[in-house]
């Protein structure tokens, strides 16, 4: 499972919105073997987007942080 | 103190005179009226003169110096009735009373004052004072315009002032007499002359204290009503704080000295700086308390169960298939028992029902071309041809029957 490289296309609060949706499904059960395993590789997908762009948001703060703090 | 005084311990007379002197300084400033009498100038810095009362036959010796005397406002003649500001003075040397005069104004004042109140009325009247034309000062100007007298106490606790509070801010100054007949006019063309200029943010009309006459051109109609035409917003600093002229009415601002002026008009850089560094410091506080909010939402989602140990998905699956597969192992062995044992039955039969048990006793079958068993001599023709199966095999033979027999 690699977190996609380039910038994700998904903004924060989709990636966020969808992440919630999946682990309400999987915990919600009744799902093939396949659907499961399909739905973790993409909670696991939509979390790195997710760590993206908080990381980002961590960077950017630090870039813009006043003179003496840096 | 001193031991009081007994006729074997007198006091020395200095003692005396200072203790008079002390006693008579209680009395401290007063404002006192008269009429001037015995007025001399013979007197190079100080004047004296006697102070008669208006109505009882009473008079105090008064002493000025100079410059009071001589101030116009004071129009200081043997019998003029006149307003003094004094404080009592005892010359120790000689032991003899005064009043020392700080201010001596022409009971004629009252008349400049009647005059002022009329202007005011008519100005009043026409609404040049209304609170709704005051204009907001800007918030930090780059350029101020300054009018004043050259060189004065009030140009530099302007300057000094404003300077120290805003060290960016520019002066565009416009000295002018601020005292006497002309002084008005050239007030009213070096206003003007900053009005018209479009760099000028703010004026500043700033004058040291001095008396009402000294003030009077302030309160010159003519000025008053440029002050009120004046498109840049203006801030009058003139006299002390007590000292109220007509320009204070028609100004934006009205400061009650030059310095205050200055604080008027130019805002101390320090606390702006506080002001901003702590805005920037919440706002930044706000945002990294978001992120931190968000970073702590996606932790506890990833730390969810379903995402974060995925084998607990595969493991349930993983024990029902061995299930099924035992169970499916199970019931095949069985029915492969089954089968085999049907086989041998089968079998078994088979071998019940086949021949081959008695042809290994040494029977033989006889069977025709197409298969039929020949059981009596007459369903066979002589020559045809037929098939003899024993234990080890077939004999292909033909019918010769010798004898003819059929």
């Amino acid at each position: 499972m690699s977190t996609p490289e380039p910038a994700p296309t998904q903004s924060y609060e989709q990636a966020r919105e969808e992440l919630a949706d999946v682990v309400r499904k999987l915990e919600g059960g009744g799902l093939t073997l396949e659907e499961s395993l399909a739905l973790w590789e993409r909670g696991e997908e939509l979390a790195g987007v997710c760590q993206h762009w908080l990381d980002e948001a961590r960077e950017r703060l630090q870039q813009a942080a006043p003179a003496e703090e840096r | 103190m001193t031991a009081p005084s007994s006729p074997d311990q007198p006091w020395p007379v200095r003692t005396v005179a200072r203790k008079v002197a002390d006693w008579i300084g209680r009395l401290g400033e007063v404002w006192v009226e008269g009429q001037v009498a015995q007025l001399s100038r013979r007197g190079s810095a100080t004047v004296f003169l006697t102070l008669r009362d208006t109505a009882a036959d009473l008079s105090v010796p008064v002493t000025c110096p100079r410059d009071v005397a001589d101030r116009p406002g004071a129009a200081l003649t043997e019998g003029a009735r006149v307003l003094v500001r004094a404080r009592p003075d005892y010359y120790v040397a000689r032991g003899s009373f005064s009043l020392r005069a700080t201010e001596i104004r022409a009971v004629g004042l009252g008349e400049l004052l009647a005059r002022i109140e009329r202007i005011r009325t008519l100005l009043a009247a026409e609404g040049l004072f209304d609170a709704h034309r005051k204009r907001p000062l800007p918030f930090a100007p780059a350029v101020v315009g300054l009018v004043t007298g050259k060189g004065s106490a009030a140009e530099r606790d302007v300057l000094v002032t404003a300077r120290r509070r805003w060290p960016a801010v520019r002066f565009a100054v416009r000295h002018c007499v601020v005292q006497g007949p002309s002084a008005a006019e050239e007030v009213v063309e070096a206003l003007q002359r900053l009005d018209r200029d479009p760099e000028v943010e703010v004026i500043v009309l700033a004058r040291g204290g001095g008396s009402v006459e000294d003030l009077l051109p302030f309160s010159d109609e003519g000025l008053v009503r440029a002050v009120a035409a004046c498109r840049t917003p203006v801030v009058t600093g003139v006299g002390h704080e007590t000292d109220t002229t007509l320009v204070d009415h028609a100004a934006d601002v009205r400061a009650a000295t030059p310095t205050d002026a200055a604080h008027r008009v130019v805002p101390e850089i320090g606390e702006q700086r506080r002001l901003v560094d702590g805005l920037r410091a919440r706002a930044r506080a706000l945002v990294t308390a978001r992120v931190e909010q968000q970073e702590r939402w996606l932790e506890s989602v990833r730390s969810r169960p379903s995402l974060a140990e995925p084998e607990r998905l595969l493991a349930g699956r993983g024990e029902e298939v061995a299930a099924l597969r035992t169970r499916a192992t199970r019931t095949l062995t069985h029915r492969v028992d089954l089968a085999v044992r049907d086989l041998e039955h089968a079998r078994a039969r088979v071998a019940a029902l086949s021949p081959q048990a008695t042809l290994d006793r040494g029977y033989a079958l006889v069977q025709t071309a197409d298969g039929a068993l020949v059981r009596a001599p007459d369903e066979v023709a002589d020559g045809q041809s037929l098939l003899v199966r024993v234990a080890g095999g077939r004999i292909p033979v033909r019918v010769d029957r010798q004898d003819g027999q059929p």
